[in-house]
């Protein structure tokens, strides 16, 4: 067996604001630092093949596949998963949009959808139904038929303007 | 026919629906949106040790030479295992179908003497992380010398070679039945139309690939098992058969699942092997499967030929129909449901649909081949059966110039109950008004001069249509009815607190369907409490509530239904001392938005939670001779098989220059009886329809001929994405049953069951320019181009003579 992989090196990053610090394996991705070292669990992982989307998380605010980048290379960066999205007393209101548009089942996919959605928003918080499609093309979700998805962030986009009531996907 | 006595758990109270039927939003979503959902992988345990398996690379062959030293000495590692360690606790796991033709398996935990498939477990390995148990995985030396491999399930039949030497001649499963004058419709027919259908062979794919966890005390002999598996207390129960751990020291938990779909309503080598590891090494130990194992080793699905055929007589009534299905069943029986699940519930399930067909008769047939092994993706059976019925409804219409929609006006049975050839019966549907709605949504004359316009232009567009009856809620009675003895009921236990609010625990395990809301608003509605003011545990432990697996569309049916019975003992104690505390008669006393009241007299009320705290604190108002426990566990079965029914019609249209389908509209009417939740039933519409759409379009195990599995990951195995799904207009209708709480059917598969169908015949609607009709899944864009350039691809074309007596006559 090679070496290469054991060697370690101190990483520190910030994660949802916080600082986290480790000496790690070289070869550590960051979806599992973030899983098993800053112990968020939020984050998930569906694929490791960067293709489900479901380990997305921000790295200074763009959209990354967490299990394909590794945690060295996220060294000195700021990080954002799920966990960051609502205040911890009430969803936020993408959260709140995707739960009153049924935009989840069993919730697996959720996480990452949820972080491309925010980075899509904070971008161009007018999003067109097509820009909505193509930035979340990218993640795969197995229960919903991703319609009621594209309805929830199209909510959310339209309440962040005004408060308009939610839009049917149909 | 046999039909079961009725038992005491079989009936359930009659109750007012306050919450049931309205879009109660999920008490689920908030942990799940916020990252705090539990999932297997997201769960430690202190001291735990991480396990991997070594799978084998090969499809089929000899194991000559097995040696794990380099692994065992390698740093991290605890323990390593091949078949020969795990031999002396564990012969294997035993799939046999009770019916007459099933040749049983037995599947080893880890492969001994022979590999059969792709992905087969033969070495297991424990280490100090995930990372280290797969370094030494890959120190494993060992040897094998290659046998031929099967991987058509023709060549399979022909038995040019064995799969697998437990099955020497390659027959998994082999009977059929006749009822009616069959031959005799084939005879005196108008015309016959028949087919060949093959489904392609699938993978269910929960985007939570499978994971145990499990941990044993020593000192105290118990064990404790986290799997997110569908069927808890039957692991729980395979546990104690298999391995010996005593009943009463086993658990299972279930943490949150990020999807099932049937693929995790299995009992797999891995769940068993693991309470061994952990009681080898004496710490919790950790297997959480990647998704290259998952679409390797976790049970593949739905691969089937199906040749079917109808007899019809001059005004195009269906007199016959003829069934003959041949799975493609992989390496072994998956247990427990063995090779049945596709080809024999393809032909016995539904063999004759919406159809008023007065003779029927099948065959089924499966086959070993060394893939792996085939199990449960919802819509078992069903969706090959729905497939090739439906298809060729549509062959039926264009041989008699008829619209789709005409053909099974024609034919649909009108008048309920309706007693199928076979004897099932089906007690009430709306399968003639889901044809008649459906047709409307979409439009049909206008469709038809739109797609006429357009293929002018060179725009090929197709509507597909594909009318279903689901089997729901499986049960004992469901079993029987279809010639098995298999038992089935759960049970809940209803909790009121002092303050009038509930803690409902079932028996069965959630996937991310919404159970814990949908039996809430049951609950809330039998106490007459706010839904808010319940709280549910689905199986989060075999400590409470049993269940008998959340699978066959059971969920809301079942559990509702226990629900319901359970609550209805609480209810009876509440309106006892309501009546006592009103002075009125507890037959007087209704519950009702959080009040009891005296009916019609709603001055003269209390609140639940008044009545709730008097029990618990103050025994003057209590009636006499009265049990104060406000806990109730009741078992529920539904006491008929039920079926659920609708439609779905799907709009495409063909790319002719790269053969891409698009996918425009899908018009979905679904009758599940009384919609407990209407977000979560078309929820359940969509999702399963777009499964359906990838598996006739994207998704698609392929094999090479030595037997390597080429799509081992999410780039080759292609799962529907946003940007190539449409969007759905659906339309409930509601015919409730008389036997299930509230009305309530299952309908959890329906998407899927249909949805195949509804894709193949959109696609040969777009080409019948092209003089082509295709009938193998997954339409591919070379499928779809060859067709266009007047040619059929049938990928799985075996010739007639391989299957010989199988064919239709
Ligand atoms: S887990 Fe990273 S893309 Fe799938
Ligand atoms: S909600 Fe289950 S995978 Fe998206």
């Amino acid at each position: 067996m090679s070496d290469t992989p054991e060697e370690r090196m101190d990483v520190s990053m910030s994660i949802n604001g916080r600082t986290y610090r480790a000496n790690i394996e070289v070869r550590k991705t960051l979806a599992d630092f973030i899983r098993d070292d800053a112990h968020l669990s939020g984050t998930k992982l569906g694929c490791e093949h960067g293709v489900c989307g479901a380990c997305t998380v921000l790295l200074n605010d763009s959209p990354a596949r967490s299990c394909l980048t590794l945690a060295v290379q996220a060294n000195g960066d700021q990080v954002r998963t799920v966990e960051s999205l609502s205040d911890g007393h009430d969803l936020s209101p993408l959260q709140q949009a995707f739960r009153e548009q049924h935009g989840l089942q069993c919730g697996f996919c959720t996480a990452g959808i949820l972080m491309s959605a925010s980075a899509l928003l904070e971008e161009n918080p007018h999003p067109t139904r097509g820009d909505i499609v193509d930035t979340v093309s990218g993640s795969l979700c197995r229960c919903t038929g991703y319609q009621t998805i594209i309805a929830a962030i199209e909510q959310a986009a339209a309440e962040s303007v005004h408060d308009s009531s939610s839009t049917e996907d149909d | 026919m046999q039909t079961i006595k009725t038992h005491q758990h079989m009936t359930t109270p009659v109750i007012a629906a306050r919450s049931v039927g309205s879009r109660v939003l999920r008490s689920e979503d908030p942990r799940l949106l916020s990252g705090r959902g539990e999932f297997i992988a997201d769960i430690d345990l202190p001291g735990q040790l991480h396990v991997a398996f070594v799978r084998s690379p090969v499809a089929h062959a000899r194991i000559t030479h097995m040696d794990l030293s380099g692994v065992r000495d390698c740093e991290g590692v605890h323990l390593a295992w091949s078949g020969d360690d795990v031999l002396p606790f564990c012969e294997g796991i035993v799939g046999e179908f009770a019916v007459e033709g099933c040749n049983p398996t037995t599947m080893p935990l880890l492969a001994r003497g022979e590999v059969v498939y792709v992905g087969e477990p033969i070495a297991v390995v424990v280490a100090e992380s995930r990372y280290a148990a797969e370094d030494a995985c890959e120190l494993i030396d060992w040897e094998f010398e290659e046998l031929p491999a099967v991987t058509d399930a023709h060549a399979s039949l022909a038995v040019l070679n064995v799969a697998n030497s437990q099955l020497p001649n390659n027959l998994g499963l082999k009977g059929g039945g006749s009822f009616g004058d069959v031959a005799g419709a084939f005879e005196r027919a108008d015309k016959v139309v028949e087919g060949r259908y093959y489904t392609g062979r699938v993978s269910a794919s929960p985007m939570e690939t499978r994971g145990v966890i499990a941990k044993y005390g020593w000192a105290s002999k118990s064990v404790q098992v986290w799997s997110n598996t569908q069927m808890p207390h039957f692991l729980r129960y395979m546990l104690t058969a298999y391995l010996g751990f005593a009943e009463q020291d086993v658990e299972v938990i279930t943490p949150d699942t990020g999807g099932g779909f049937g693929q995790k309503a299995h009992v797999y080598p891995e769940e068993l092997i693991l309470p061994l590891l952990s009681r080898e090494v004496d710490c919790p130990v950790k297997w959480i499967e990647d998704r290259r194992e998952n679409l390797m080793a976790a049970a593949h699905a739905h691969e089937q030929f199906i040749d079917i055929a109808y007899a019809l007589d001059n005004d195009g009534r269906i007199t016959g129909v003829r069934t003959h299905a041949l799975g493609d069943g992989g390496a072994y029986h998956a247990p427990p449901w063995t090779m049945a699940v596709e080809p024999w519930c393809a032909v016995v399930m539904t063999p004759t649909g919406i159809y008023a067909a007065p003779t029927a008769e099948y065959t089924y047939t499966a086959v070993a081949t060394n893939k792996t092994p085939v199990g449960a993706y919802r819509g078992v059976g069903y969706m090959a059966g729905t497939l090739a019925r439906e298809c060729l409804a549509d062959d039926a219409a264009r041989a008699l110039g008829l619209s789709p929609f005409d053909f099974r006006r024609l034919n649909v049975v009108r008048e309920f109950p309706w007693t199928n050839p076979q004897g099932i019966v089906y007690d009430e549907g709306s399968w003639l008004e889901s044809i008649d709605v459906v047709e409307q949504m979409v439009d049909y004359p206008a469709f038809l001069q739109r797609q006429s316009e357009l293929r002018k232009k060179g725009r090929y567009l197709g509507l597909g249509l594909s009318v279903f009856v689901e089997s729901s809620g499986e049960s004992t009675a469901t079993s029987l009815e279809h010639g098995l003895g298999d038992v089935y009921h759960d049970t809940a236990t209803v909790r009121l607190g002092p303050n009038g609010t509930a803690n409902v625990a079932i028996g069965l395990s959630a996937q991310g369907q919404g159970l814990a809301t949908t039996v809430a608003q049951m609950a809330a509605d039998t106490l007459g409490i706010n839904v808010e003011d319940v709280s549910v545990d689905t199986a989060r432990s075999t400590a409470h509530a049993y269940g008998s697996g959340t699978l066959g569309s059971r969920g809301a049916v079942i559990a509702s239904g226990a629900v319901a019975r359970a609550a209805g003992v609480i209810r009876e104690k509440v309106r006892a001392v309501a009546a006592s505390m009103l002075e009125a008669s507890p037959d007087d006393i209704e519950l009702v938005d959080g009040q009891a009241m005296i009916k019609g007299v709603s001055s003269s009320s209390v609140s639940v939670a008044d009545v709730a705290t008097a029990i618990y604190f103050d025994i003057d108002s209590w009636p006499d001779d009265f049990e104060p426990s406000l806990e109730a566990t009741q078992a529920y079965d539904t006491s008929r098989a039920m079926f659920s029914n609708g439609a779905h019609a799907i709009v495409v249209e063909l790319d002719p220059e790269t053969g891409f389908i698009r996918f425009e509209n899908v018009y979905s009417v679904e009758d599940c009886g009384t919609v407990i939740n209407p977000n979560i039933v078309e929820g359940q519409i969509r999702g399963g329809v777009v499964q359906g759409i990838g598996a006739s379009a994207f998704e698609e195990l392929a094999y090479d001929e030595s037997g390597q599995l080429l799509t081992t990951t999410f780039l080759d195995y292609g799962l529907p994405t946003m940007d190539v799904v449409p969007p759905f207009v659906i339309h409930h209708i509601e015919t409730p049953s008389k036997h299930s709480a509230a009305g309530v059917k299952g309908m959890g598969e329906s998407g899927l069951i249909a949805a195949p169908a509804a894709v193949l015949n959109a696609v040969n609607d777009a080409l019948s320019p092209f003089g082509v009709v295709l009938r193998d899944l997954p339409l591919t864009p070379e499928k779809v181009l060859a067709a266009m350039a007047g040619g059929v691809i049938t990928t799985s074309a075996p010739t007639a003579e391989a299957v010989g007596e199988d064919r239709p006559k």
